[in-house]
């Protein structure tokens, strides 16, 4: 036998304290237990567990990373389309803080055309773009809000309130949140991963970090080149053989002075390296789709071995299928500014098919009743026109940044399929009826996953800090 | 202490549990800020509390002559009987309309809290201050129950507490543990070997204390320091937000350490940080100091309102302030009044006021709604050696300059040359496209040609490439090449660049041009100049494509979707007639895909100047001389002299002396300075920066005591205030953060908060000790961590018994010395320093130490690059890594470093998978196993195995092996050697990012084997632990 084994492999944890004369007493055993991972690998041990039944045991949050122009995709706006051209209503400009448009602008209607043209999709009826004809197909499991309102319109800042409830650093994210809540299903996994493409938002890591938290609940970043997590792969010349060497000696040394100290954190420890390396093993298992079937990439239009929106889209599924419990997709290059009529097409044809896949083959797989899809971003754009870019010259026409109302929409989970609530103006200025603010949006999220957002908090600075500030209404209405 | 996936909660309610249960016992009174204020704060002040705003039925329970008033009829509190007391009745009535806290409100008192208020008011409802709020006493008699325990004043407190809860002190580690752990503590290293063994062999009385004397002493002490501090201060080397851009303040940095290692009094560190630039003759370092609140982060993306960001700019300063000095959380007053703690809104804006006096940080230049950072620098002296190559490089500038002068002075001809020009324009040149014979790429693209000869580039997105694009030409007297960079829209963003569909750039680094002649195999490459383009980026002008540096180039920044050119001028006009191929080749170095989508080229034969004219200038060529006004002459000689060859020599070499002197900056770094005209402060309503109400001037808190009327109402005046002796927080605050830097956890476990919500000190007298003594011995840091460590408290084993663990899990009595895993830049720093490669260099801009590829990616401009350093600033210590806040150095991010976004007060202590695999993994941990093999290998060429292996754990443990581990790592040992080849080092040290230089006298099986027990050692608990 393996020298580095031999000594070790028969040692259970109780032989160890046994040998070091440690007859530990029943409560501080059990709680020795309670840090172990394979006794920990249920749900919720140790976390706070949910407040009442989950709808969602799993979320695919996909933020569009600049902000989508609603008003071109979900929500049309035949008026605005007559009045094209005209200057913008006086309250529209007049006191209003605009990031981009410094002189009051004229209205912008969606580009005239099939192209842009929007259909009444499913037996509910939902209007869609053209521009999305694949989400189109799936309109009846789409639950639209259709009156989000932020209370900031600089990306950086409106991102951190969107997915960490406010607008400077410092706060846990919605995802480090829920892992806090909830914990992981997974042993090996972390029970929040995060996928980009295109650059990182301009919130930085942050828009994922665990603030206040502990750092355990902050996402991890699985990353499409070089290792998918960082320092996953062994450094060359060092084979899985040679590692687990590596692995069983630092666990035969940290277990000689576990015995000697007592410390528990020693035994963690040892589960830790343990776990890493099960994770250098099913972290490229699951990121490897080549063995998905070819209906599958012809679905969601993947390619292994790319980079690719699609690829993310088919992996929060092999990552939910696994038991990770919140995934966020982010996707940058959605700023339209300028070149709205050429760009926004081009952005909406490299997302639609795969997010449009993710949900039929969540249906497919019975996953989609308990994971919740959800498309959002951190404002919306300006039913106004912007006609130059941030250095002041003349560009091809774009919207601004619009936080008075925007859409955004979930599938799945507990939400009602072929839905809207909310109602923007003729315009698309404003909510003309039931505004949601994002912190209510938030608590809706949190809601679905069986969690009350008034309770889920975390003593900080003397204060039971939660995600949600100090408001938030759940929308009932979205609830099936 | 918390780990893995999923997470485990861990004894966060231990001590408060501890605390309570002992004080029920029935013949004791109650104290009300330890037994009774919790509750009423977390139960009842929320709408019977100091806010005004959400208090229900106007009344309050927080002020004791309001709560037993009569109220409505009834008396809330009757002193002595608690049947007569409506507050009774109503938190222990069945009745659903009467019961406080409202069922609704979610929080319920359980029976044991309706137990204590029923006690409390039998026992008289006395009210007392909140215990942060009174002054701190030194108590010095102290029952306890072995008088012969304890060395020093702090030990009486503890083993009065461990005599309450059952416990006893554990015996005293031995000598390697005590310094290995003093080492760590105050210096954030571990002691060399033959530190360890002059410790050991010192029988005199006073070697411990000479070992803490030492250290204290070490400049490696401040370095340590530093870090806790400079989380709290936010410090980080950027911006923060969408861009995230670099900036310099490092030199407030290393003021830090500085003031660490000289002992600053912590009231100056104090008044320096807050209002250095304010104290009278204020001398260069005192406004470094300053740099303390300009570490705040700041928005510069396109469409912030600045006045938003200043705002908030301040808000962050307010609250850092109160959170560090004052350990109050004053950010909830910003929008109301606060629930538990007896400040106000007024307050808030009276505390704003303060720092509302500086200047806003980001600017537009007056065009667009693009920004810039522009908050206020300050230059810093140069070192003697910088200053002098500086005055050289200025001095050959002044001389080229004159040159230069002299040249355009002196140019004849100059009327021949007007008049030849305007003759020539009426038979203008043009460009003729050139057709792409062989267009070859190193970047794995696919291509090809268009009908107008572009040739359009697809598919992969390489990072660096160089295309090479060959043509057969036959014309005479070319004179000037064209470059275009195309739109088509099958580029993301229809280009011209590929990278980035929001931003097409591109980047030409470098452009040359060959002519190659059959037969002949190598070309002869031609020169250069005069280079134009329709539009170049700041800071990318398109000279940079031909000036030979390859990190400049031409961009084209912000005009992207459209088309652009670049024309050069050849230094001598080319007969191309004999059957000659040019070959056109394009380095685009920057990366990331930041290459030409559409390329085409053309040249131009004749004169190429008339295709310069610009039609201003045609007008002014054509004017008469003497209505010619300056302006037009001026333009007309700048012309002349772009279009004149000679002048290209000049014109690169003032271009090489600028680059020089652009290597030898002046440093600056980011400091406080007052407006001469202070902003008026309004109340902000709802904390809405647009929604002002009534006008404040600049106040402390009136909760607190009173500031002295003869203090300035500025920065200055508030930073003295904060250390006047009678301000009963601020010496508590930090004496408790110091505490828990060296045993784990504070004595009030709440770092970050001394009000009402606080949990209440384990160890309120030695609480109080310790802050009188930090202010009486002068504000010294170093007394006051002295008196810590010479203490037996912290000098206890700390070894983890069954029955000390059962009933103390979290130390928080302190019944054995301290024990837990290092922060992150002491886990490298320790790595460095085992194995030999710890630079001790000081101070200075931060560097970059290897990390994996692709850790720096951020929107915007002027992103910042990582380059890995390859000397000695690689292996330097961690409180030198570049901090920036959108990536910070992702190893110490593995073991819980923040981002530096916002006042950090208590670094997390997680145990996860991914510190495993950073230790086993990282490049820099394999890197340093190799050093550390390699340096047992060479310490001891003919030593025996076991020697080297002892010598290892002197290293790294700072012990000598137990009989247990040698004979196992001997078994490891031995199984490496059989089993590896020599080969296996040289693999090893091709892995990306590893620089260790192999030395060829070592046998390479050996140094592999060595590795793995290096790697193994690096990878313990205890090499990681302080114990």
């Amino acid at each position: 036998m393996d020298l580095f084994q031999q000594h070790f492999q028969n040692q259970t944890r109780r032989q160890l304290f046994q040998q070091a004369g440690m007859g530990m007493g029943g409560a501080a055993l059990s709680s020795l237990f309670a840090q172990d991972s394979s006794a920990a690998s249920k749900i919720g041990l140790g976390a706070q567990g949910t407040h009442f039944a989950p709808k969602a045991k799993r979320v695919i949050y996909i933020h569009l990373v600049g902000a989508p122009s609603h008003l071109d995709l979900w929500d049309p706006k035949p008026v605005l389309q007559k009045h094209h051209g005209e200057l913008c209503p006086d309250e529209f400009f007049v006191g209003k803080q605009l990031a981009f448009i410094r002189e009051q602008p004229t209205l912008l209607g969606t580009p005239k055309g099939e192209k842009f043209d929007f259909k009444k999709c499913g037996k509910s009826g939902l209007p869609i773009s053209n521009l999305m004809p694949h989400l189109q197909g799936v309109a009846d499991d789409m639950c639209f809000i259709r009156t989000l309102q932020t209370d900031q319109f600089n990306h950086a800042p409106a991102q951190l309130l969107s997915l960490t409830g406010f607008s400077q650093f410092g706060r846990p994210s919605i995802g480090s949140w829920v892992n806090y809540g909830l914990g992981s299903e997974n042993k090996d996994l972390p029970g929040f991963v995060v996928l980009v493409t295109g650059q990182v938002l301009g919130a930085g890591n942050s828009a994922w970090g665990s603030g206040f938290l502990p750092t355990i609940n902050q996402g991890i970043e699985f990353r499409s080149q070089g290792d998918p997590v960082l320092y996953l792969s062994n450094p060359k010349g060092v084979s899985p053989d040679d590692r687990r060497k590596v692995v069983d000696s630092v666990k035969h040394l940290n277990g000689l002075r576990l015995a000697d100290v007592g410390d528990p954190e020693i035994e963690t420890r040892i589960n830790q390296y343990e776990m890493a390396y099960r994770m250098q093993t099913s972290v490229p298992e699951l990121m490897d789709i080549s063995r998905e079937s070819k209906d599958t990439h012809e679905m969601y239009g993947t390619e292994p071995g790319k980079t690719s929106f699609a690829n993310n889209c088919l992996l929060a599924r092999r990552l939910v299928e696994r038991g990770v419990r919140f995934v966020q997709l982010f996707d940058q290059g959605w700023d339209h500014h300028g070149s709205l009529a050429t760009r926004l097409p081009d952005k909406a044809k490299q997302v639609d098919r795969p997010i449009a896949a993710l949900i039929k083959d969540l249906k497919q797989r019975n996953l989609l009743d308990d994971t919740l899809v959800v498309w959002s971003s951190e404002f919306g754009r300006t039913p106004m026109a912007q006609g130059t870019n941030s250095n002041g010259d003349n560009v091809k026409v774009g919207r601004d940044h619009h936080k008075e109302a925007f859409s955004v929409w979930m599938a799945g989970g507990g939400t009602k399929g072929g839905f809207e609530y909310g109602q923007t103006d003729e315009l698309g200025y404003s909510a003309a009826a039931d505004p949601v603010h994002m912190h209510d949006f938030n608590a809706t999220l949190m809601h679905l996953m069986g969690i009350d957002h008034e309770r889920l908090n975390f003593r900080y600075q003397g204060l039971d800090v939660r995600l949600t500030g100090v408001a938030g209404n759940v929308v009932k209405d979205v609830i099936a | 202490m918390m780990e893995q996936f999923p997470p485990v909660r861990v004894f966060a309610a231990a001590a408060v549990s501890l605390v309570l249960s002992t004080s029920l016992h029935a013949e004791e009174k109650l104290d009300f800020n330890r037994d009774v204020r919790p509750i009423l704060s977390d139960k009842c002040y929320h709408c019977h509390g100091p806010d005004e705003e959400a208090r229900e039925g106007d009344f309050r329970l927080d002020v004791e002559a309001e709560a037993k008033k009569k109220f409505d009829g009834y008396f809330a509190i009757v002193p002595g009987n608690a049947e007569d007391s409506e507050v009774y009745y109503r938190i222990s009535t069945d009745d659903d309309n009467d019961l406080m806290p409202p069922s609704k409100s979610k929080r319920e008192m359980t029976d044991e809290q309706k137990e204590i208020i029923r006690r409390w008011i039998e026992e008289g409802a006395e009210y007392d201050d909140h215990w942060s709020l009174t002054p701190p006493v030194q108590v010095t008699d102290v029952e306890v129950s072995d008088k012969n325990w304890g060395r020093n004043a702090i030990d009486p407190f503890i083993l009065n507490r461990l005599d309450e809860q059952g416990l006893k002190p554990s015996e005293e580690a031995d000598r390697r543990t005590l310094i290995r752990r003093l080492s760590f503590d105050l210096a954030g290293l571990p002691p060399t070997p033959e530190e360890v063994e002059r410790f050991i062999s010192d029988d005199s009385d006073k070697a411990y204390e000479k070992v803490v004397d030492r250290l204290l002493k070490s400049p490696r002490f401040g370095e340590h320091w530093a870090r806790s501090w400079l989380d709290l201060a936010r410090y980080a080397d950027s911006n923060g937000f969408q861009a995230d851009q670099l900036r310099d303040s490092w030199a407030y940095r290393d003021w830090v350490i500085d003031a660490f290692n000289s002992d600053m009094p912590f009231d100056q560190f104090t008044i320096e940080q807050l209002a250095g630039d304010l104290l009278p003759n204020a001398t260069l370092d005192q406004k470094i100091a300053t740099g303390f609140h300009r570490t705040v982060t700041c928005n510069v993306e396109a469409g912030v309102h600045p006045e938003e960001n200043r705002t908030n700019q301040v808000v962050d300063r307010v609250n850092t302030t109160g959170t560090v000095w004052l350990g109050t959380t004053l950010g909830c007053v910003q929008c109301h009044d606060h629930k538990y703690d007896p400040f106000t809104t007024k307050d808030y804006y009276g505390m704003f006021a303060f720092f509302n006096n500086t200047p806003l940080e980001v600017d537009n230049g007056g065009k667009g709604v693009s920004y810039s950072f522009t908050g206020p620098k300050m230059d810093l002296p140069l070192s003697e050696d910088d200053t002098q190559k500086r005055a050289e490089y200025d001095k050959q500038l002044k001389k080229l300059t004159a040159d230069r002068k002299k040249m355009m002075s002196e140019s004849g001809g100059r009327e021949e040359w007007e008049n030849e020009l305007r003759n020539s324009v009426e038979d203008r040149p043009e460009w003729q496209v050139l057709t792409i014979d062989q267009f070859q790429t190193n970047g794995g693209e696919d291509f090809r040609a268009l009908d107008d000869q572009s040739i359009l580039v697809t598919g992969n997105v390489p990072g660096t490439v160089v295309y090479t694009m060959d043509a057969s030409v036959d014309l005479a007297d070319i004179r000037a090449i064209r470059v275009e960079a195309l739109t088509h829209e099958e580029i993301p963003g229809t280009g011209p660049g590929r990278g980035d569909e929001k931003r097409p750039n591109f980047i030409l680094s470098e452009l040359s041009l060959e002519v190659l002649k059959p037969g002949k195999r190598k070309g002869q490459k031609l020169e250069l100049h005069g280079a134009r383009a329709d539009y170049s980026q700041g800071g990318w002008e398109v000279e940079k494509a031909i000036d030979g540096n390859p990190k400049t180039g031409w961009a084209i920044g912000s005009q992207f979707g459209e088309s652009h050119w670049a024309a050069f001028r050849l230094d001598k006009p080319l007969d191309a007639t004999k059957k000659m191929t040019l070959r056109f080749t394009l380095d685009q170095n920057y990366g990331r895909g930041r290459t030409i989508g559409r390329v085409r080229i053309s040249v131009m034969t004749g004169d190429p100047t008339v295709d310069e004219i610009t039609d201003d200038l045609l007008t002014i060529l054509t004017k008469d001389s003497k209505k010619k006004s300056k302006q037009d002459i001026k333009a007309l000689d700048a012309f002349f002299m772009e279009s004149n060859p000679e002048l290209k020599k000049l014109d690169q070499e003032m271009a090489q002396v600028k680059r020089g002197l652009a290597a030898v900056p002046v440093p600056s770094t980011l400091i406080m300075v007052e407006m001469d005209e202070p902003r008026e402060t309004h109340v902000m309503n709802r904390g809405n920066y647009l929604d002002k109400a009534e006008k404040v001037v600049a106040a402390t808190p009136e909760s607190l005591p009173p500031m002295d009327p003869k203090l300035p109402k500025d920065r200055l005046g508030l930073a003295k205030w904060l250390v006047d002796p009678e301000n009963p927080l601020v010496a508590r605050v930090t004496v408790n953060r110091w505490w828990a830097e060296v045993f784990g956890a504070g004595i009030v476990a709440t770092l970050e908060d001394f009000g009402t919500q606080a949990q209440p000190p384990t160890h309120p007298q030695l609480l109080d000790w310790l802050a009188v003594e930090l202010v009486e011995s002068g504000w010294s840091m170093k007394h006051v961590l002295k008196a810590m460590v010479m203490s037996s408290t912290y000098r206890q084993s700390s070894n983890v018994t069954p029955d000390g663990y059962e009933k103390d899990p979290n130390n928080a009595f302190l019944a054995r010395g301290p024990r837990f895993r290092m922060t992150a830049e002491m886990v490298r720093d320790n790595a460095l320093a085992v194995s030999g490669m710890l630079s001790m260099k000081e101070e200075g801009a931060p560097i970059m130490p290897h990390q994996p590829p692709g850790i720096w990616r951020q929107v915007g401009r002027n992103e910042p690059k990582w380059v890995d350093e390859t000397d000695e600033d690689r292996y330097r210590r961690g409180v030198y890594v570049i901090w920036r806040r959108a990536a910070p150095y992702p190893s110490f991010v593995n073991f819980d470093a923040p981002d530096r976004g916002s006042c950090v007060v208590k670094r997390p202590r997680t145990n996860t998978p991914l510190q495993a695999l950073t230790l086993m993994n990282d490049p820099v941990y394999v890197e340093l196993s190799l050093a550390l093999a390699s340096r047992l290998l060479k310490e001891g060429p003919d030593a025996s195995e076991e020697d080297r292996l002892k010598r290892a754990f002197q290293l790294v443990l700072s012990r000598p092996p137990e009989k247990a581990e040698i004979g196992y790592l001997m078994g490891v040992l031995k199984e490496r050697l059989s089993s590896l080849s020599p080969g296996e080092v040289e693999t090893l040290i091709q892995s990306e990012g590893i620089a260790f230089q192999l030395d060829e006298s070592l046998n390479k099986t050996e140094l592999a084997a060595w590795f793995y027990v290096a790697s193994i050692l690096l990878n313990l608990d205890e090499t990681i632990t302080k114990g």
